[in-house]
């Protein structure tokens, strides 16, 4: 058992005369025995990840390192790593003990009798023994995945590599083999790099979750820190369901001397109270009660009481969690277009400005189609992100920041690509 | 009972009126004539299927009873209905010798000689061809191999040779002083009586059967292969299968079902030969050793005009060829995925 890191990995595929980058120097460390999920929209490139670690593809440069040893130029079969394909790829003449088995038989000098008894225990572990006799088509596709699992569970490997093994099953079963996943994971403590496109899998499944956008990997983190403090628009936008509300904002000052540029190269300090400190310029500009409007699209204005994030920025991103929105009295006031009653939470889509934006609500709350409903949302749950680069500039700051994040003060979390 | 008509309120459209007849028509006769439509469809397939297959078939198990004495115009049958007379004649002349020909041809030296060329072809000739092109679809197949495209067509070339004129290439190329000898001789190992010797004149056939038909099977076969799922090879990788325990426990099992087919179709085939060996070896040169079972029950039929028992060998052949196909795939479609 082993870590697997991955150092500068580069993979370009060429398609006669144009060359597709699919991985983009990508830096990683998965630790060992840790359950890490690779999540991304389709072709960011974190399935041509997962197959440069297996060995399926070669990688263009960079390399591929299973605890200390450097596998970059080594072949699949000499990796020690088992993989769950998204169709299972499990061999269709064989029936399942054969399928289970067909890894040791190759790669092991076990005899026959002990491959059997090793077959069974898996088989009884996944609860597929009266399976063993049939073939893969016989199976359903629940079935399937089991054995597929099985298949690798079997070898005891260094890594578990699994690319979108859910993804085939109807919803009830997916969640179920989510929860059953895990806890496996969790009892043969083996390294596991699980690649999805679904971040509600990602969230619930990984120790840590690696998100991938364009070949690029953007963030790494724990699912609870990449949700809080997303280091930039993409992140903050994929992880999250519903997904962030994000419209543009013109940042207006109060008053010409309230907020002043703060030296030359712009840097801002903030203190641990949220007041803004003295910088190496040496200027003060600005106290904790001088504060900024943001002025958003529709009805939407909002006065931050901390201006630091804003302070360099005449328009910002802002985003909004639908979790974070509570109707109120005052503040922001849009109009309903469709509530969607789910029992335990309502969730509103409702017209702010010319775009939609979404809100998780009170079950009690039932605006009907066009109601106007005003709603504030927490200084500390506002997102504000940088409109040309897309870089977060403040994520959540309110209390229950997860463990190992509290102490960066840009918010940024480690293992940040670029 | 109100109809649709009488409920209208409206004045009903000629066009409409139209539908309604239309559709009590329909009504009226429900499915009477779709089985005769469906009939009608087949009636010119069936006809072509009459004529020159069932009868012939039929004809020949009738025949394989009869001695033919020559042809006849006799009438069997005569229908006058004052307008027109219609007469049936028969073909033939026969007569009736019961199981005769079938206990002719159990002593029949000849047609025992015929069976045991064409079978040792056989036995040479597929399992090489089958080798070969499976050989050949997998290098095709192979990622890194080039210009795919150009081989494939260049292995597939010879099916579309003619018969005759590929015969006779290789009926000059296998003279005593031919092309082959003479690579032969020039790299110092003896002349091969490709011709003239029992064992090697059938080598011959068998070589000329190989070089036209390898390329027709690769195709067949590396259309199998390209459908072989990627990802059984990757997994098989990931389990720790080298080149070869891929192609033995992926690749064969997957192509079992086309192997399969390969291997029926070619046995058939074999076992028809026919043109090769006739204008190769003449008439079975050397001394009958090349003479396959359709050339035998050619030269019986047509050359010598037995044609009762000419089709009592085409039915032996028939039933030989069926019982080698079932075997075939009894062993070959057993636990197939």
């Amino acid at each position: 058992m082993s870590g697997i890191t991955l150092d500068t990995v580069r993979k370009e595929f060429s398609t006669g005369d144009e060359q597709i980058v699919a991985v983009d120097d990508v830096d990683l460390e998965v630790r060992d025995g840790e359950f890490l999920v690779l999540v991304g929209p389709s072709g960011c490139g974190k399935t041509t990840t997962l197959r440069c670690i297996a060995g399926l593809e070669d990688v263009t440069s960079g390399h591929v390192r299973f605890g200390e040893e450097d596998v970059t130029g080594l072949r699949a079969r000499e990796r020690d790593v088992a993989m769950v394909f998204q169709n299972y790829a499990l061999y269709p003449h064989m029936d399942v003990r054969t399928n289970l088995g067909f890894g040791l038989k190759l790669s092991t000098q076990l005899s026959s009798a002990e491959i059997d008894d090793q077959v069974e225990d898996v088989a009884s572990m996944l609860g597929i023994e009266d399976l063993l006799d049939q073939k893969p088509k016989e199976l359903s596709g629940g079935q399937q995945q089991r054995v597929a699992l099985g298949r690798a569970i079997i070898r005891d490997p260094a890594a578990f590599l699994m690319d979108e093994p859910l993804s085939n099953l109807d919803a009830k079963l997916r969640a179920e083999m989510r929860t059953e996943l895990q806890t496996l994971q969790h009892e043969l403590d083996v390294t596991t790099v699980y690649v999805t496109h679904d971040q509600t899998e990602a969230m619930t499944m990984g120790d840590r979750i690696a998100v991938m956008n364009d070949g690029r990997l953007q963030q790494v983190g724990t699912p609870e820190a990449v949700y809080r403090t997303p280091v930039n628009e993409f992140v903050a936008k994929f992880i999250g369901s519903p997904s962030i509300n994000l419209f543009d904002a013109t940042v207006e000052r109060t008053g010409d001397t309230a907020v002043e540029r703060t030296g030359g190269d712009g840097s801002v300090g903030q203190t641990s109270d949220g007041s803004v400190s003295q910088t190496s310029d040496g200027s003060v500009s600005q106290t904790s009660d001088g504060s900024v409007r943001l002025d958003g699209v529709g009805d939407f204005d909002y006065v931050l009481s901390d201006p630091t994030p804003v302070a360099d920025h005449e328009s910002v991103r802002v985003g909004i969690r639908p979790e974070d929105v509570t109707l109120a009295d005052e503040g922001t006031t849009v109009e309903t277009n469709v509530l969607e009653p789910m029992g335990n939470e309502n969730f509103l889509y409702a017209q702010l400005g010319d775009q939609e934006m979404t809100a998780r609500i009170d079950p009690s709350a039932r605006p009907a189609p066009g109601d106007p409903v005003t709603f504030t949302v927490p200084e500390s749950a506002v997102y504000l992100f940088d409109p040309e680069t897309g870089e977060a500039l403040k994520t959540k700051t309110d209390e229950a920041a997860p463990p190992g994040t509290g102490d960066q003060p840009t918010n940024r979390v480690d293992g940040v690509a670029e | 009972m109100a109809t649709r008509d009488s409920l209208s309120p409206f004045e009903t459209a000629p066009r409409d009126r139209l539908r309604y007849l239309r559709q009590a028509l329909s009504r009226r006769l429900p499915n009477a004539g779709e089985g005769i439509v469906g009939y009608l469809f087949l009636l010119p397939a069936l006809t072509l299927f009459g004529v020159f297959l069932a009868f012939p078939i039929l004809y020949t198990f009738y025949l394989s009873f009869f001695r033919f004495q020559g042809v006849s115009d006799e009438t069997l049958l005569w229908i006058d209905t004052g307008l027109f007379t219609y007469e049936l004649t028969s073909i033939a002349e026969l007569q009736f010798v019961g199981l005769q020909n079938y206990v002719t041809l159990l002593s029949d030296g000849l047609f025992h000689q015929a069976l045991f060329n064409t079978t040792f072809i056989l036995v040479v000739q597929v399992p090489l061809m089958v080798v070969l092109a499976l050989l050949f679809a997998v290098a095709l197949d192979a990622s890194f191999v080039r210009f795919k495209g150009i081989f494939r067509t260049v292995l597939a070339l010879p099916v579309s040779a003619n018969l005759v004129a590929y015969a006779t290439v290789f009926l000059l190329m296998m003279q005593d002083a031919g092309l082959v000898n003479y690579l032969l001789r020039s790299v110092g190992l003896p002349a091969i009586p490709w011709l003239t010797s029992s064992f090697w004149s059938r080598m011959t056939i068998v070589g000329a059967v190989t070089w036209r038909w390898t390329g027709y099977n690769m195709i067949i076969l590396l259309a199998g292969l390209q459908n072989v799922p990627q990802q059984l090879y990757e997994a098989a990788e990931i389990d720790g299968a080298n080149r070869w325990e891929k192609f033995r426990y992926v690749t064969v099992p997957q192509l079992r079902p086309v192997l399969l087919f390969v291997f029926v179709t070619s046995t058939i085939g074999t076992f028809k030969l026919f043109s090769e060996p006739v204008i190769i070896n003449g008439g079975g040169a050397p001394l009958d050793s090349t003479i396959t079972i359709v050339q035998y029950i050619y030269q019986t039929a047509f050359v010598n005009f037995r044609l009762g028992y000419a089709s009592a060998l085409t039915y032996v052949l028939i039933a030989v060829v069926s019982v080698l196909s079932i075997v075939q795939l009894r062993i070959g479609g057993a636990n197939s995925a």
